[in-house]
């Protein structure tokens, strides 16, 4: 049994239990990091389980692998990515601890303390931002090895290919409102939202909903500041959260989505969003966004040391996780937000080293400032910081005076001995949603912070987003923005907006001073490892405006999207061309706001599969199935050869159900079917089958198969398998062109299964199941019959695919396996056999019949195609004529024709080419084979292929097949190859 | 000539319940799963979360034509339905186009009923039986529409699909026919398409329900809901 003692023994950094903390200390859980144990509570995050065991080194730098630790602590930097088991690029400061879980470094070689991939920075000047366009390009045939020098050294994680892919899905959500953030603006506009009648989704990307009141509440204080005495002063809103939680609870209206992201805006109000596995796609009729803000890093030399955080991180670990990062603490700040972290820091017995503020003391208003300095915390006013000193985390903080003009005075630097820098400078609003739906921006030059200023109707923006920080205006400004989107949802009325939002007549709480100078490297992006001087060289090599930058040096590219470091660079920018932030601008928002797993795109493995109603029965008798199109067909039962033997001597029965079937009803079928076939229709008499070819405008054949006359107005014809939704779309296409007047379509492909019999006992199995006379007088070849089979009402088709008499037997398809069953029970006594797909295509090679897609492409027209027969240029207008015409006059320039192998046991492959040797020496390639197969019944290797006109028109003209290692020999082929005359289709 | 096998209909998800072990009847000639585990418990998990039914047997039945609303007026006295909307098991799909729902083994009946009213007024109508081409899977309980809302991205919420309506829409990626037919206040949809499909269908659906702990029910269990 693992204690709290346990726990607090391995975490020395762990306080003492207190209110709003989201551990629970009941029981401990364990896991590794980079193979050492460490203890956590349930609740922990892995960055606040290692900050607790004093582990401040987390990872290291996309570049120059720099040591990294915590930051943000709020998912958004890309300072504490580590890999869990075989999942990479996880950012440690959200993902909670479980029990046993395997964490390692990424990217460090051969450790994290210890990488010796950081020499790298010895080079640095080398590697100078877009250094990758400029050098390690020449020697040309060198660039293999230096990409993947390169990617070795730079990069993330690693993907683990040998990974079983994980689950994960899809729901679609519909609702009046979406609100996006769950602080006390989103609170608050959901609240109002709802009570207007609407039903509204709130999202959050944290597990718990209030936002920055969840770590700003004020701590019990034992010390002598006062710290917690005026909470709405402060702008704490400790009472207000419970309230707005339990009122959130109560409130039927509104689904709460925490722990999720969203993602992005598209058009019409389509929200896409993700929680773990899960990927959300949402439609609303209105949104407020509520996103809050984030908070902006200041720029100096070595601010990515490890123990250099972000103010709110700090109160995240304290508050919530009851860590305490550092021991001794320098506040770097140039807002109230950095004494409401030392007041917190100093009422839990933190030494505040120094507090070392930007601005003069008449312009602070914090209420803990007396309460601080009474306390005897130093205070460094208008002095910033120049230098976080140490290696791989910090030891100390190098500061300076700022001289009247803020520039900063050398002489007056001083070193202070701390294990912590927090640094509180600024915000910057999350408008990426509101800017995505195509709101508008501008800098506030009192609040120095870019705030939309205009959003499009049925959009709204609340909160930190629209630059309020202050709690009880962020609730307001967000009731007004909630009953608006009810409005415009449908509830209630619209109110007009304010002139202006309530944050812009607050305080500033950033400052513009976002980069010190200094010697050392300054970090602008973390993502990326982009410095301060990285922005001049591109901005000096003419890379000059705000996207071209973003571009050429990856900034807001990388894992933050921006949430670091746009703000800062758009000021750098700024400052380097000389203009003001206003005509500098912004990069474009787009999705998504946050890195998202390609399974989560993904969701569900759905791949449509259409199962014959026979697919049991062919998988109990071991068929080997293959997939055609969307179908999967038996290939074969083991042994193809035998089963087109049984087939020519005896009776096979095959599983068609897959053919389209396509019924047209009406008077202007024959007109119709004039025009898309190309041969003659007007005169099928019913009663009778006709082969029919189709082809596109182009003249290409689109697709074959037969077509029956069944009654006065109503015709059956059938398709191939995998065409059989083109071609009815294709139809429905001309139907609404105007062709073929009131023919109604119906599709029966699915209605219908099929079965074709076929051998030359075929009839003799048949009879057995009908009364149908199916004397080859009474039902010759090419007709069609309706019969009862084996008591089940049928369409039954003559046809000759294979080159026997055969019969098509089409049955409802309730009734397939009775009606299949009973063909087979009949036929055993003549030795039936089911047949596959590979036999059936031996069997139609013997015959010389072409399967359009397999020995026709998207040039073959039915000229070259050996069909001519079928074209009936003669007709007044069909698709494709006046490219067949031409065609005819000019004469085919290529011919499928079929060959026969000179060695009868060599079968070159489908798709082998077919050569003529040149004087030269060389090979001219002259055609392809489409088809090929050892026939079992004539004992040699035969095939179709295309082949110049003036060769393939000659019989037993001799061509190469240039095979695998050598060149092979054959002859052209007039006609089938077997029973070439069609008697036995016939008899 | 006959044989000596009765003819029986088997619906495409046949093997899927004989997977499952479930029991079977015959009814109008079609052999159906009577329970799969017990009727209590089906009955149970379909009233407090969701099942699954294949109720493939219904009769189904395409009126296609300028003159279809008419004939079905005559023959139904059906009152004008606006495109979506159902009476009595027809369903408006397109201005020309109506879906007819009936109990197993009555659409035989019907066919015969439309084409006579057909062929009385002159209308030129379509009317095609296309039961054995459709499999229809019914979902019903209490978290069907969230079940659905994983899989299709129709709004499933009763102010945006009532019940006695229908819509086209893609469903795990495929064309179908989606029918709110609720069984008293518990919420049923039938998911209507091709038969080559249906099992993948109903394969995809169980998939994304196990979070919602998806059981098949039978018709014992089903007839028990209708009749409560």
């Amino acid at each position: 049994m693992r204690t709290e003692q346990d726990a607090l023994t391995t975490a020395p950094n762990r306080l003492h239990p207190k209110q709003g903390e989201v551990i629970d200390r009941s029981t401990t859980i364990r896991f590794t990091f980079d193979g050492v144990e460490y203890t956590a509570y349930p609740g922990d995050t892995v960055a606040s389980a290692l900050t607790a065991a004093g582990v401040k080194v987390l990872s290291r730098s996309f570049k120059y692998h720099r040591p990294r630790g915590v930051l943000c602590c709020s998912g958004h930097c890309p300072n504490c990515l580590v890999q869990i088991g075989d999942e990479p690029n996880v950012r440690a400061c959200t993902r909670p601890v479980e029990e046993g879980m395997d964490v390692h470094a990424q990217n460090v070689w051969p450790s994290l303390n210890r990488d010796l991939l950081s020499l790298t920075q010895l080079g640095s000047r080398f590697m100078p931002v877009g250094f990758y366009y400029k050098t390690f390009i020449r020697p040309q045939k060198l660039w293999p090895l230096y990409e993947h020098t390169l990617r070795h050294i730079a990069g993330l994680g690693e993907v683990n290919l040998d990974t079983p892919p994980g689950e994960f899905d899809k729901q679609y959500l519909h609702t009046d409102v979406v609100v996006v953030g769950g602080g006390p603006a989103g609170l608050s506009a959901a609240l109002s939202t709802a009570e207007a009648g609407a039903q509204v989704l709130l999202f959050d990307e944290n597990p718990d909903l209030g936002g920055h009141l969840r770590f700003t509440v004020p701590l019990e204080s034992t010390s002598t500041t006062s710290r917690s005495e005026d909470p709405d002063e402060s702008g704490h809103a400790s009472k207000e959260l419970p309230e707005l939680l339990e009122a959130i609870n109560q409130q039927p209206n509104i689904t709460v989505f925490a722990d999720t992201s969203v993602l992005g805006w598209y058009q019409d109000n389509w929200l896409c969003a993700v929680k773990g596995t899960r990927l959300f796609k949402i439609r609303t009729k209105s949104m407020v966004v509520a996103t809050g803000a984030y908070e902006m890093p200041l720029i100096f030399d070595n601010n990515d040391l490890p123990g250099v955080m972000l103010g709110s991180a700090v109160q995240r670990l304290v508050h919530l996780f009851g860590v305490l990062p550092g021991r001794q603490v320098v506040i770097v700040t140039a807002n109230e937000d950095g004494w409401d972290v030392a007041a917190d820091l100093q009422s839990l017995g933190v030494n505040v080293a120094a507090i070392v503020e930007e601005r003069e003391p008449n312009a602070c208003s914090s209420p803990y400032q007396d309460g601080l300095v009474n306390a005897g915390v130093p205070v460094f006013y208008r002095h910033t910081i120049l230098e976080a000193l140490g290696s791989n985390a910090v030891s100390g903080a190098k500061i300076a005076r700022l001289d009247g003009g803020g520039e900063i005075s050398p002489s007056t630097a001083q070193s202070l001995q701390c294990d912590l820098i927090v640094t509180s400078v600024g915000w910057t609003p999350a408008t990426e949603l509101a800017y995505m739906t195509g709101g508008k921006s501008e800098y506030n030059e009192d609040r120095a912070e870019i705030l939309p200023v205009s959003t499009p109707p049925g959009i709204y923006v609340a909160g930190r987003a629209a630059g309020t920080h202050a709690v009880d205006s962020q609730i307001a400004e967000a009731q007004q923005a909630g009953s608006n989107a009810a409005a415009f949802a449908g509830f209630g009325e619209l109110d007009e907006p304010a002139a202006q939002p309530s944050g812009v007549l607050e305080p500033r709480r950033t400052s513009e001073r976002v980069c010190v100078p200094g010697k050392k490297k300054r970090f602008v992006c973390y993502c990326e490892d982009v410095t301060d001087e990285d922005v001049e060289t591109a901005i000096a090599e003419g890379y000059d405006s705000i996207e071209l930058l973003k571009r050429y040096s990856t900034i807001s590219m990388g894992p933050c999207q921006g949430a670091m470091c746009s703000m800062n660079t758009i000021h750098l920018c700024a400052r380097a061309n000389g203009w003001t932030v206003q005509e500098t601008g912004t990069t474009t928002a787009r999705p998504p706001t946050t890195p998202v797993t390609l399974g989560a795109l993904a969701g569900q493995n759905m791949e449509p599969v259409q199962t014959t109603p026979l697919h049991q029965w062919h998988l109990d008798q071991g068929a080997d199935m293959m997939v055609a199109g969307l179908w999967l067909r038996p290939n074969h039962y083991g042994d193809p050869a035998a089963e087109a033997l049984g087939v020519r001597n005896r009776v096979g029965l095959i599983d068609v159900s897959p053919l389209g079937k396509l019924q047209l009803t009406g008077p202007g079928v024959p007109e119709l079917l004039e025009r898309i076939y190309i041969n003659q229709w007007d005169n099928l008499r019913v009663g009778r089958v006709r082969y029919g070819v189709m082809c596109n405008d182009e003249g290409v054949v689109l697709n074959d198969g037969v077509c029956a006359h069944l009654r006065d107005d109503t015709w059956y014809m059938t398709t191939t398998s995998t065409g059989a939704t083109t071609i009815f779309e294709w139809l429905q296409w001309w139907l609404q062109s105007g062709w073929g007047e009131g023919v109604h379509l119906t599709d029966l492909t699915d209605i219908y299964s099929a079965f074709n019999l076929a051998g030359p006992q075929s009839r003799a199995v048949l009879e057995k199941l009908t009364d149908r006379n199916l004397a080859n007088k009474a039902f010759p070849y090419m007709r069609i019959r309706s019969a009862r089979i084996a008591d089940v009402p049928c369409r039954l088709l003559r046809l000759g695919f294979t080159g026997e008499l055969s019969y098509e037997v089409h049955c409802p398809s309730g009734y397939a396996l009775h009606v299949w069953e009973t063909l087979m029970d009949a036929g055993r006594e003549f030795g039936i056999v089911p047949f596959g797909v590979e036999a059936q295509r031996i069997l139609r090679l013997e015959k010389a019949h072409l399967i359009v897609g397999q020995d026709t492409d998207a040039m073959s027209d039915p000229l070259s195609a050996n069909m001519a027969w079928a074209v009936k240029l003669d007709k007044p207008d069909f698709l494709g004529k006046p490219s067949l015409m031409r065609i005819s006059a000019e004469g085919p320039k290529q011919l499928l024709v079929g060959f026969k192998m000179v060695e009868s046991d060599v079968v070159p492959d489908e798709g082998l080419q077919i050569v003529q040797p040149e004087a030269d020496g060389g090979l001219k390639i002259i055609g392809w084979v489409t088809s090929s197969r050892f026939s079992p019944t004539l004992k040699e290797a035969i095939g179709l292929c295309w082949l110049p006109a003036d060769l393939a028109s000659q019989n037993g003209a001799p061509f190469t097949i240039r095979m695998d290692k050598h060149l092979a020999e054959a002859r052209v082929h007039h006609g089938a190859f077997y029973d070439p005359d069609g008697e036995r289709l016939r008899t | 000539m006959s044989t000596q096998k009765t003819p029986i209909k088997l619906t495409p998800l046949h093997p899927i319940a004989q997977r499952l072990g479930a029991t079977f009847i015959e009814q109008h000639g079609w052999r159906i799963p009577e329970v799969y585990t017990t009727p209590e418990a089906e009955i149970a998990t379909a009233s407090e979360r969701v099942a699954l039914a294949d109720e493939t047997p219904n009769g189904k039945l395409l009126i296609e034509g300028e003159g279809a609303e008419s004939v079905l007026m005559d023959a139904f006295d059906l009152g004008s339905l606006k495109i979506n909307e159902g009476r009595d098991g027809i369903y408006r799909l397109r201005n020309d186009l109506f879906f007819i729902s009936t109990p197993p083994g009555r659409e035989v009946r019907t066919q015969k009923k439309l084409m006579t009213g057909s062929a009385a007024s002159e209308q030129f109508v379509t009317i095609t039986e296309v039961t054995h081409g459709r499999v229809e899977i019914r979902v019903i309980g209490t978290d069907s529409q969230a079940l659905l809302s994983k899989l299709c991205g129709l709004d499933f919420h009763s102010s945006a699909f009532p019940n006695e309506t229908a819509k086209q829409s893609s469903l795990a990626k495929t064309t179908q026919l989606i029918i709110r037919g609720d069984i008293g206040e518990l919420p049923a949809f039938s998911i209507i398409g091709t038969q080559s499909l249906g099992p993948y269908v109903w394969d995809t659906m169980m998939e994304a329900g196990k979070e919602f702990g998806l059981v098949p029910i039978g018709r014992a269990a089903l007839a028990a809901l209708i009749e409560a």
